[in-house]
């Protein structure tokens, strides 16, 4: 009897929100090798992040070393962290040498050397991690699971959009969750067109009852608090259980697959003359963009520390003055307790709704 | 057939607040004491003072809501139809007192807010983050430092002739200049001006930071009973600083004004204040997250929980 022994490489991410499934589906479907999965992130993670970091490192490097530190565990080979445009593209060397330290033997790749390289170099690096490398299905499959990207961020904006005038309780997350179970196992791109096309077809299909002074909220901020629900406390989501009804601006499709920032710039001129750092142009044009439409509110979202998106806040508070909406602001570190976030949020929501009441 | 009535509870980190309004927001009765980390105790306290004032041949309390930071709890102990955040509560209950507000300061024992009113209504708010820097606590603390009530803190201060130079940004280094006045023989006074013009400072730099301040201006929670720090504000701002004689109620005769609006009625009964409640913390064990979720129980039987972030934790309620 052939035994066979699976000697394909065990790969695995940082956990961000549900692109966890993209990332998947490019590494097994295009890249040929394994990726570990992991559940959704809990206070565990949290914990081991926040143990293993220097304690001035802005949240999302807690939490992304938290969930490489659990990927380990659960037998990956291979970390990849990625780079960025502010302290984001140190973090990935950072991260190499506490795991290092920590006694942990895997193959580390960071991203950040190969952003702006060639092709060719990332081929090179393709096929360090799958030698049998089939090159036209890595661009198959890293198209599919782009594409993927996009239709979770399609139907993500729905769901917050309508959730929280659904009629009847638990309707939209139902449908929701489903489609991301779908994505979650989705292995080609049938697959991923009639998971979308169903959940699109039902979340269509699905009763509202908009209510008399429906409010609507434009979350912005920083890159990866604002995306990751887990660490932004599941912010949306209670938007949504309140009745707001909730825009996002920033995801991959919107950032990475459409304008550039650049040309954003000169939209905002108004307010600002030039980029400020990584996410600002994104943040202002978003918040400006939901000023200009009349929203009721606009939440700002960063991580502590954050020195990007501390300087929009002078921005924002402009912007607030001159349109009459009001900003939020809210900071996130690695605090447990959800009481002072629902305080604010809650006054935050009653304050839009009874001012809507009384003013219109 | 008896007049309606409305019980509001302000259950704050250091004090507990109840009023019971009638139907012209009239004030029935009141009641304001310390929590003294014990919200059920503290309640039950309130109600038993509320009990006493009230005419229960006259009326009868057909609503009732809960705010402040044990307002879950306590919710769920009273029955409360009502269960609100102490800033809407602020603002409902200040532009229904004064109908003309432009800004309403507070600060209480643990956070500090601002919300800004527009043709009675709020418009926008801030609130302390992260630190509670410039709040009651830190003025009880530094008052049992220098050996003095904090309930004399403003009178004294009114009395220096100038305040000390106190960094007002934070409290550690706000603390560390203190000391250091009273190492160099700066007068009682002095340091206690400085300590309320800290506070005031403190405020306008940071929880104010970016709102624009507009007169009428009405000054709460329980620092506003600190004279110093309204004169202070009144010179930083340059404006005049109302403060309410029942400013320090004002949380909970605005969850009081939100019950009589939410309509919904069911029959209170201060009996509530002589039964027992218990909470009990259940670490949940059915994924990695480990939630605590909070059990309430009266007389022994389980009446409500909260703290689980997924359906897999909820409680089941007999």
């Amino acid at each position: 009897m052939e035994i066979r022994i699976d000697d394909r490489k065990k790969i695995a991410f940082p956990r961000i929100n549900h692109y966890d499934y993209a990332i998947r589906y490019i590494v097994e479907q295009g890249l040929e090798a394994k990726f570990v999965l992991l559940p959704p992130a809990t206070k565990e993670t949290t914990e081991l992040g926040t143990k293993y970091s220097p304690d001035y490192a802005c949240a999302p490097f807690k939490h992304s070393l938290g969930s490489l530190i659990e990927a380990l565990e659960a037998g990956a080979e291979v970390l990849v962290e990625t780079g960025g445009l502010c302290r984001l593209d140190y973090y990935g060397e950072l991260q190499k040498e506490i795991i290092r330290e920590l006694g942990y033997r895997c193959e580390f790749i960071n991203l950040a050397e190969y952003m702006g390289g060639k092709k060719k170099e990332w081929l090179k690096l393709a096929r360090q991690l799958n030698p049998k490398l089939n090159p036209a299905r890595l661009a198959a499959g890293v198209y599919e699971g782009v594409k993927m990207a996009e239709c979770m961020d399609e139907i993500e904006e729905s769901y917050f959009k309508h959730a929280g005038f659904e009629a009847e309780g638990g309707s939209f997350k139902k449908v929701y969750r489903q489609f991301l179970l779908e994505m979650q196992i989705a292995e080609n791109k049938n697959e991923i067109k009639a998971g979308y096309q169903k959940a699109k077809q039902a979340f269509a299909e699905l009763p509202l009852k908009i209510p008399e002074n429906p409010v609507r909220i434009g979350v912005v901020g920083e890159y990866f608090t604002i995306m990751d629900e887990h660490s932004n406390q599941y912010l949306q989501e209670k938007l949504v259980r309140l009745g707001a009804s909730v825009y996002r601006f920033m995801n991959v499709t919107n950032c990475h697959l459409r304008a550039k920032a650049s040309a954003f710039l000169p939209k905002i001129k108004e307010y600002a003359q030039y980029s400020m750092g990584p996410t600002t142009t994104w943040t202002i044009h978003a918040a400006l963009d939901y000023a200009k439409r009349g929203f009721d509110g606009i939440i700002h979202v960063k991580s502590f520390g954050c020195t990007p998106e501390m300087d929009a806040i002078p921005v924002l508070q402009n912007i607030s003055r001159d349109y009459h909406i009001p900003v939020l602001y809210l900071t996130y570190d690695m605090q447990d307790s959800d009481t002072g976030l629902d305080t604010r949020l809650e006054a935050f929501y009653d304050m839009l709704e009874r001012k809507k009441k009384v003013l219109r | 057939m008896k007049k309606k009535a409305y019980l509001g509870i302000d259950i704050g980190s250091i004090s507990t607040k109840g009023v019971i309004i009638n139907d012209d927001n009239e004030f029935l009765a009141e009641c304001y004491l310390w929590t003294e980390g014990n919200p059920t105790r503290a309640t039950k306290n309130v109600l038993h003072v509320l009990q006493e004032q009230f005419d229960q041949e006259r009326y009868r309390i057909v609503s009732s809501g809960t705010t402040g930071s044990a307002r879950k709890l306590v919710g769920s102990m009273i029955g409360a139809q009502v269960v609100k955040n102490e800033i809407t509560a602020h603002a409902v209950g200040t532009t229904t007192l004064h109908p003309d507000v432009r800004t309403i300061l507070e600060i209480g024992g643990q956070d500090s807010k601002i919300i800004c009113v527009e043709n009675g209504v709020a418009v926008d708010y801030a609130m302390n983050t992260l630190c509670a820097a410039g709040t009651g606590a830190f003025l009880s603390s530094q008052a049992h430092r220098l050996g003095v009530a904090v309930e004399e803190f403003g009178e004294i201060a009114l009395k220096a002739e100038k305040a000390a130079p106190i960094a007002a940004r934070c409290t550690v280094f706000a603390e560390s200049d203190l000391v250091h006045k009273l190492q160099v023989g700066c007068p009682k006074e002095e340091i206690i001006a400085g300590l309320c013009k800290a506070v005031a400072g403190n405020y306008l730099n940071n929880v104010a930071k970016g709102k624009k301040i507009t007169a009428p201006v009405v000054f709460q929670g329980g620092v506003s009973k600190n004279a110093g720090v309204v004169r202070m504000f009144e010179e930083e701002l340059g404006m005049p600083v109302m403060v309410d004689e029942k400013g320090h109620l004002m949380g909970a005769f605005g969850i009081a004004v939100l019950a009589k609006e939410s309509q919904e009625e069911s029959v209170f009964s201060f009996d509530v204040a002589d039964m027992e409640f218990k909470t009990r913390e259940v670490t949940c064990g059915k994924c990695a997250n480990h939630c605590e979720i909070i059990c309430v129980y009266r007389d022994g039987s389980l009446i409500d929980s909260w703290g689980n972030r997924c359906d897999n934790g909820a409680v089941k309620i007999r």
